[in-house]
């Protein structure tokens, strides 16, 4: 496992943003055979609660420039001095240019900053924090702002339930900085790529390029579940095996590596696959459950890239301030990690909604102007 | 754990609507879906620390042989 500890780190602030429109897992009883028995069971099995969801034409590049936006704001960041931007994600707008750089060009970041993106899902907040810590302890970089946003629900049909109810779209900001003081940060990563075709959408890349060959191509399983091929696959009962084979390992390990016990961690904010894997994760681990949350999936759902920011979040005026957590996450790659940090006195922006603008472009609209673009028009 | 007190625990881990017997088949029950396999491993792991696969569905088939892999002497 990739170990490394980090100093004169400090996370300056967070904050979250989800779009405004929610689903409530109780508008969704025609998928549990119309039974209340069975959607409360659900419920009090997964913690099925409500998810927010992007509205046709918004992206979750949106929520993360606002998130960013508003972050900085409030921590009233000088923009100029932001010397590297990272973006983690999983739904870009375009192909290419990665995300990053429309978040620069909407943020007015100047060009001295290094930006880049980083692909990946649930894991991919620590990752985020990870690189951004290195940046910052190498000299490379002094102020980072680390954006992760996903927006899953854009992988998945409404009606494969064995995807959509479990993930909602979010995007979080976080900003660090070089701090003279020490402030160690520990973190341990882990990847098995072996286990690439676990969490996957197949069609849409460069292997398997939308053409019009799959364009009616809609399947649908035993269970009624619909699946097209730009869709996103789930092996669940092997997500859930890895789950508890590698993450209480790599949470005691990454304890053990920061010479801390579980007396010395504030809050443990655990990637929200779903309340069952928190729930067994914590008992496995020995996590103590009051130092813990899986409240946030019922609220949120699960937010993929960046989970974990929103389960900081989401403890604004329920547990301030965070003081030293343990954030852990895992997911596609397969990957994982862990990493312990000091959040004291790191701002909590919590979570803002992202207002739906009314008369946003359509599809037909987009192509257009992206034709006329394409015959010399300026866009 | 008694054989009731894992039978009580069981049903709840499973959400199931009527009580357990150690002869009850798995298979039988209404609640007997993916979500009810992923519980039971979760429980086996994190109540008695044992560490079940799906596979092992192939030969635990009744709540006795639950019990049995959970380490309650029957």
């Amino acid at each position: 496992m990739a170990k490394a500890i980090f100093n004169h780190v400090r996370i300056r602030g967070i904050k979250t943003i989800v779009p405004d429109r929610f689903i409530d897992i109780d508008d969704e009883i025609e998928y549990f055979g119309n039974s209340v028995r069975q959607l409360e069971r659900a419920k009090k099995m997964v913690g099925f609660g409500r998810r927010p969801v992007l509205p046709e034409g918004v992206t979750v590049v949106d929520l993360c420039e606002k998130a960013a936006a508003d972050l900085l704001g409030e921590l009233g960041t000088d923009r100029g001095g932001i010397d590297a931007l990272i973006l983690v994600n999983q739904s870009p707008d375009y192909f290419f240019p990665a995300s990053s750089y429309l978040l620069h060009d909407r943020l007015g970041l100047g060009e001295e900053c290094a930006v880049f993106d980083v692909g990946l899902g649930c894991s991919g907040y620590v990752y985020g924090l990870w690189l951004a810590h290195s940046l910052i302890a190498s000299g490379a970089s002094t102020r980072v702002l680390l954006v992760a946003g996903d927006s899953a629900s854009t992988h998945a049909d409404l009606r494969n339930r064995l995807y959509a109810p479990l993930f909602g779209d979010a995007a979080s900001a976080t900003l660090l900085e070089h701090e003279p003081g020490d402030n160690p940060a520990w973190f341990a990563l882990g990847a098995r790529g072996a286990g690439w075709d676990k969490i996957v959408v197949p069609a849409g890349g460069r292997r398997l390029p939308i053409r019009k060959d799959m364009c009616d191509v809609e399947v649908q399983d035993a269970a009624g579940n619909v699946w097209h091929p730009w869709d996103g696959i789930i092996r669940g009962m092997d997500i859930f095996n890895f789950t508890m084979e590698v993450v209480p390992g790599n949470i005691r390990e990454l304890l053990a590596f920061a010479g801390k016990g579980m007396d010395e961690i504030d809050f443990f904010a655990l990637h929200q696959a779903n309340k069952q894997i928190v729930e067994t994760i914590v008992a496995k681990t020995g996590i103590p459950r009051e130092k813990t949350s899986w409240e946030t999936f019922s609220r949120y759902g699960n937010n993929s890239t960046t989970s974990v920011a929103t389960v900081l979040c989401d403890q604004r005026g329920e547990r301030p301030p965070l003081g030293r957590c343990l954030l852990s996450a895992f997911g596609v790659g397969l990957s994982w990690g862990s990493a312990i940090v000091g959040l004291e006195g790191c701002h909590n922006g919590g979570i803002g909604l992202y207002p739906t603008p009314a008369g946003l472009p359509g599809r037909a609209e987009q192509l257009e102007a992206w034709i006329r673009y394409f015959l010399g028009d300026q866009r | 754990m008694t054989h009731e007190e894992f039978l009580e625990k069981f049903q709840d881990v499973l959400q199931a609507e009527d009580p357990l017997g150690m002869d009850t088949v798995l298979e039988d029950l209404d609640e007997w879906d993916s979500l009810a396999r992923m519980a039971t491993v979760a429980f086996l792991d994190s109540d008695f620390g044992v560490q079940a696969t799906f596979e092992d569905f192939t030969t635990m088939k009744t709540v006795a042989d639950v019990a049995r892999k959970a380490g309650i002497a029957s």
